[in-house]
């Protein structure tokens, strides 16, 4: 290298020094900066070997000050560091990971969406003398070095519906997926398919993907990261980070900033230490399997050592995840665990074989491996208040309904099928028989006359009929709202263009259950009216009511928040779970409440979504998921609240792979983590006529991407016709349509396919 | 009247915004009166601004708008709405709003609960039911079962040739439906089937309930009422007889009532005439008091040609033809009364004062409903410009209208073009008769149009009917 380059280098390293600390660690910088300066003052009158010799001490220098500057990082120099344009990228992983590759999907700015990169590479291998080549599929964020077209790594809907493609191509081909996670966030456009939509969709195919896949996280930003980052193995850059949220966008939340505003930097800075998102806090709360070290003040794209050591890592991580798999490999499996501890260098691990192929029956474990380890997840983060002989007691019943389903529904059922066809054959063989038998007396009673009089007749067609209890409470809500109790005129919305004349408040929110009855515009319910207007009366039977939200990360001031919600609404949680009955069909239900902190889902939350879902698969029933309304993952949770996405999409795959039949239905405002997650993944959507539904909210959206958005870019419409729900219904039909869609979709005895 | 400083909202127009105000005068209440743009020449404001005083006549946008209306009753402190007939009174939304909102007011008709209850006719005709008060064969509920509705139908297809009905008719309607939308009629009980499902998917489609009512269809009827009064104990109630309405236009508006309902002393009909009657006052009076009917209101009957009646539907109002009935009856053998002052005058919470014995009746009476309209032409309204209404005065004749008779008057075109009620007195059939016809013959009214043509009315059409009264 010559010493003009060397020169260039070196200003780059400063720039990127600069550019991390900003006005931070003066003293550091400014001796670097005098340095290269006087070598560049001197450097004309010196012969190439001083020359050589000073830029070797100045380089020198620039490492002793870059692993001293390390020591001293903070989560927020992190976030600078990975979003800095001299920062890796997935191009320079491609390039240096991986012994060949070829881009799929188009190249540079001619692509379906430039953000998100998708590469069939190989690594060779040499055991002995044999060499292979393992092919893997590689997926990922590309945010390049500041190239505009790349959008910054932030993908567009149809991004990660390319990358779900390849997911499935993959599998086809049984080769391991390795995803590489560079995003500060999805794109939150409603398109077809939606940003929620497809993320959802992402995480439900990938909870049942029969292949390997290993993710790296560099910038992990929420639903961005979660579309391609739920892996067996997770890795992370030491100098990654991996949260809910922006430190920005939580400094917005936190400091309610509205309108164009920004939040200090203090405040942001505050919010990313109490964020925990740095690589050694994820893999400390366990979210995060391993961390890979970068070289002082985070990799760029000349260290090539770095590049061999991540090489080394994740064919670990294939290894690690197939050999757990794998029906054979005693050996294998030893050697790889004997390397724990030792620095991957000294790893020989190219000199192992491992085929990343797998058996049909490997699959399956692989996948219920995934699952198990997704589900042990945040389980420290909420409270359970339940004595210890409660929580026994607890566990000794699961166990009971274990064995109970399994002799009820595995071993049962599928005898209890033929024994009811022999039935009916000997009962229509027996009619015919006693018709026979009985044929003479028959024809002796039918020659005298019956004598039914014309009054009777009359009688019976005039005559008092029985009546169902459940018509003669037509019309009549069993819940009504305290709104109802004010004396007072409301105007709806529409009145100028559809002329709706102005309600009065009891007969809108009492008789009409908050439907203009003109025009059929929603105005928000309170929650309780669709527990006591929606299920049979009192056959709601609440479960998991000492599950507690907490502060895991003892986020500053959200204890306070979180008592005052507590009290405010009397719930644990924004979200309740409880066992009902529709008509008669019983049905597990969890709900998120708005009126608690907005419904957000933390890690308690997720739990008691996950544990409903795993009871109506024990039970075989019908499993309803109503949306009051959700803000989205609880920020002030972290990396506790956005796995619940993974996690709870996971237990809703188990359940509906199990043959159940799982409900969404949408009320209010329903937006991000939880739509783009176990929300958006079922089947069966519907929404009242007064939700909203989408990503983001259109302060975010003109945030992030400038746009201004039309007022209806969210309704209920808008989601039918991209696709994300299957239908809008009108509120005072919901218990009509639920029992309804219940039969068809399920129906009593036919439900449990 | 013993507490008069109530203040009576009159929330309606025409002639029985008028008969309302004469009431309350009578009584010795104030009255507000409202009227909209088009109504401005109407009599009732004319009315209101002679004899109202301060603070009684309000312009409003609509009679239906009930925020503008309790805002006036609030602005001229008034403490009672009467609705009339029509508009809100049959709202029992209205009615409960009147009577529960902050600055509560006297909603004078039956309590709300009592509207919502007769409202509904499925359950007026379970109610009547349950009291072995004959209603139309048929169900009485939403007949959500094929095999079911199969077997009623069957059942009345059976009844009626028994009957000796020569066409048997069974009517399925959509028990969600109203005003004529989802009914069929089915003459043959092999196509009753496919109507059914028919009209089970229309209502699905329509109003997401699959219910279905089966009814029989009787065509050869006289329609006929009871007038009931009750006050608010609801203990109590009377009749004050019975009026016969089976004279009507092609659209079953009706154009001639006749008290009493049926007249055997002079007519034969082919069955117990005033059994009937009998018998229909006595149920109406059974229900009314099984749901404590606190105000005026009209039981509606059919009576088929072999002298069966079935209850039809409760209107719980005061209806234009109460001062026919009121022409008969006497209390305590006096002429004179005045149901609307009766409706006021219980509907503010004082007790009836009578009961059915001092209750009688005398003659035959007849009310014409005056209407620009052309019978020879299925009823069309006629709209224009009357120059000339006047009739000689009688003591056997009531007139009420709110058609000014000494200035030209411009019929406005957004409500119903009713002009006027003449009520007739006769002290038997054959003198009501000659009365009826003396005063159409009397009567002078002429106008006409811009289009140049001349007033258009249904008095032939009510002298050729007059004729015809009370025989089946």
């Amino acid at each position: 290298m010559d010493t003009e380059k060397r020169t260039q280098h070196l200003t780059e390293r400063l720039t990127y020094i600069k550019d991390i600390f900003g006005d931070k660690q003066q003293e550091n910088i400014r001796l670097l900066e005098t340095k290269l300066e006087e070598f560049i003052q001197r450097e004309n009158g010196l012969s190439v070997e001083d020359k050589f010799a000073a830029l070797s001490t100045l380089e020198d220098l620039f490492g002793f000050v870059e692993r001293n500057l390390e020591n001293e990082l903070t989560a927020m120099d992190k976030v600078r560091i990975v979003r800095h344009s001299q920062r890796i990228c997935l191009r320079d992983i491609l390039e240096n990971v991986y012994d060949n590759y070829t881009e799929i999907g188009g190249k540079d700015e001619n692509s379906i969406d430039p953000s998100m990169l998708i590469a069939r590479a190989y690594i060779t291998r040499r055991s002995g003398k044999r060499v292979y080549h393992q092919p893997v599929m590689v997926i990922g964020q590309e945010k390049g070095h500041g190239e505009e077209f790349r959008n910054g790594g932030s993908v567009k809907p149809w991004g990660n519906a390319k990358a779900l493609h390849y997911m499935r191509v993959a599998e086809t081909e049984n080769i391991p997926v390795h995803t590489f996670v560079f995003t500060p966030g999805s794109f939150p456009v409603e398109d077809a398919p939606g940003a929620a939509q497809q993320i959802a969709k992402n995480l439900y195919e990938m909870a049942a993907l029969s292949v390997p896949v290993v993710a790296v996280f560099s910038e992990g930003g929420s639903g961005g990261a979660e579309a391609i980052g739920l892996a067996d193995s997770r890795l992370m850059l030491s100098h990654g980070y991996y949260s809910v949220i922006s430190p920005e966008g939580a400094a917005a939340i936190e400091g309610r900033v509205r309108g164009g505003d920004r939040a200090g930097a203090e405040l942001v800075e505050k919010c990313a230490h109490q964020l925990k998102i740095t690589a050694d806090d994820n893999v400390r709360m366990g979210y995060i399997d391993h961390k890979i070290q970068e070289p002082a003040l985070g990799a760029r794209p000349y260290h090539y050592e770095f590049f061999r050591s991540l090489r080394q890592e994740v064919i670990r991580a294939t290894d690690e995840v197939v050999l757990n798999v794998k029906g054979f490999s005693p050996f294998r499996a030893m050697a790889l665990r004997r390397r724990k501890g030792k620095s991957i260098e000294d790893l020989d691990l190219e000199n192992i074989h491992v085929r990343w192929s797998l058996s049909r029956k490997a699959r399956a474990r692989l996948i219920a491996k995934r699952h198990a380890k997704f589900n042990k997840l945040s389980k420290s983060a909420f409270i359970d208040r339940r004595p210890i002989h409660r929580r026994v007691a607890a566990w000794f019943v699961e166990k009971g309904w274990d064995t109970y389903s399994y002799f009820k529904y595995d071993l049962w059922r599928s005898h209890q099928k033929k024994l009811m066809y022999a039935v009916e054959e000997v009962d229509a063989e027996a009619r015919v028989l006693m018709d026979k038998v009985k044929g003479p007396w028959k024809k002796i009673t039918k020659a005298i006359p019956a004598n039914t009089s014309k009054a009777d007749k009359e009688k019976e067609l005039t005559m008092l009929s029985q009546w169902d209890e459940e018509d003669q409470g037509k019309g009549q809500w069993s819940y009504i709202s305290p709104r109802a109790k004010e004396d007072r005129a409301i105007t709806c919305p529409n009145a100028e263009t559809h002329g709706c004349q102005d309600l009065w408040a009891p007969d809108l929110f009492g008789e009409y259950a908050g439907v203009c009855n003109s025009c059929g515009h929603h105005f928000p319910m309170e929650y309780q009216w669709y527990m006591h207007n929606i299920f049979d009366p009192g056959s709601i039977f609440e479960f998991n009511t000492e599950v507690e939200s907490a502060n895991p990360l003892g986020f500053e001031g959200f204890d306070l928040k979180l008592e005052q919600a507590k009290n405010k609404t009397g719930l644990k949680s924004s979200c309740t779970t409880f066992e009902a009955r529709i008509n008669n069909v019983k049905v597990v239900v969890a709900t998120l409440i708005a009126p608690f902190r907005g419904g957000t889902v933390g890690a308690a939350e997720g739990e008691k979504f996950v544990q409903a879902a795993e009871r109506a698969k024990k039970k075989r029933f019908p499993f309803i998921s109503y949306v009051h309304g959700t803000a989205g993952i609880r920020i002030q949770e972290g990396v506790n609240g956005v796995i619940q996405m993974p996690r709870c999409t996971m237990a809703v795959r188990r359940y509906i792979d199990a043959g159940g039949l799982y409900l969404v239905l949408y009320d209010t405002n329903s937006y991000a983590g939880p739509l783009a997650s176990f929300l958006g993944c079922s089947p069966y959507q519907f929404a009242i006529r007064s939700s909203n539904i989408g990503f983001a909210g259109p302060g975010v959206i003109k945030e992030t991407t400038g746009m201004d958005i039309p007022p209806d870019y969210h309704r209920a419409q808008k989601a039918l016709s991209r696709g994300h729900i299957q239908g809008i219904w009108d509120r005072r039909d919901a218990r009509h349509n639920l029992s309804q869609a219940l039969m068809t979709m399920g129906g009593r005895n036919l439900y449990y396919r | 009247m013993q507490n008069t400083n109530h203040k009576v909202l009159v929330a309606n127009r025409g002639e029985i915004a008028i008969r309302i105000m004469q009431a309350c005068q009578k009584l010795g209440l104030g009255f507000v009166c409202v009227y909209t743009a088009e109504d401005s020449a109407s009599g009732h404001v004319r009315m209101a601004k002679e004899h109202g005083g301060e603070k009684s006549l309000y312009r409003v946008s609509s009679y239906q708008d009930a925020n503008e209306l309790l805002a006036v009753a609030d602005e001229s402190g008034a403490t009672a709405i009467h609705p009339g007939y029509g508009f809100f009174a049959e709202d029992y939304r209205f009615a409960r709003r009147v009577t529960q909102r902050e600055n509560k007011l006297i909603f004078i008709g039956p309590s709300w609960r009592i509207i919502r209850e007769l409202g509904d006719k499925i359950n007026t005709k379970r109610l009547a039911r349950s009291l072995e008060v004959p209603t139309v064969p048929g169900s009485d509920r939403p007949v959500y079962d094929e095999l079911e509705a199969e077997k009623i139908a069957r059942q009345l297809f059976e009844f009626q040739e028994e009957q000796g009905i020569r066409r048997p008719m069974v009517l399925v309607k959509a028990s969600a439906g109203g005003g004529g939308m989802g009914i069929e009629e089915v003459y043959d009980i092999d196509l009753f089937k496919s109507v059914y499902r028919r009209i089970r998917s229309y209502s699905l489609r329509q109003f997401s309930d699959e219910g279905v009512l089966i009814e029989q269809r009787i065509k050869d009827f006289n329609h006929l009422e009871v007038q009931i009064v009750s006050d608010r104990t609801g203990k109590n109630p009377v009749h004050f007889g019975t009026r016969n309405c089976s004279i009507q236009s092609t659209g079953l508006q009706k154009r001639l009532e006749i008290a009493p309902g049926f007249d055997p002393s002079s007519i034969n009909y082919t069955f117990d005439a005033q059994k009937v009657l009998d018998d229909i006052t006595e149920y109406s009076l059974a229900m009314a008091r099984k749901v404590g009917y606190d105000n005026v209101g009209t039981w509606e009957w059919i009576v088929t040609r072999d002298g069966r009646p079935f209850l039809m539907e409760v209107n719980t109002r005061i209806q234009v033809e109460n001062g026919v009935s009121a022409m008969i009856s006497r209390v305590n053998g006096k002429a004179g009364v005045d149901l609307i002052a009766e409706q006021i005058r219980v509907g503010l919470g004082e007790p009836l004062g009578y009961s059915q014995e001092n209750i009688t009746f005398d003659g035959v009476g007849i009310e014409y409903r005056l209407i620009a309209e052309n019978p020879e032409m299925k009823f069309t309204p006629w709209v224009g410009r009357i120059e000339d209404f006047g009739w000689d005065k009688h003591d056997w004749l009531q007139m009420h209208s709110h058609v000014p008779t000494d200035v030209a008057y411009d019929i406005p075109t957004e409500f119903d073009p009713n002009l006027a009620l003449a009520i007739i007195w006769g002290k038997d059939l054959s003198e009501v008769k000659v009365h009826g016809k003396e005063f159409l013959n009397e009567l002078r009214l002429t106008g006409q149009n811009q289009g140049g043509e001349s007033l258009k009315s249904n008095v032939n059409f009510l002298r050729t009917k007059t004729d015809e009264i009370l025989k089946f």
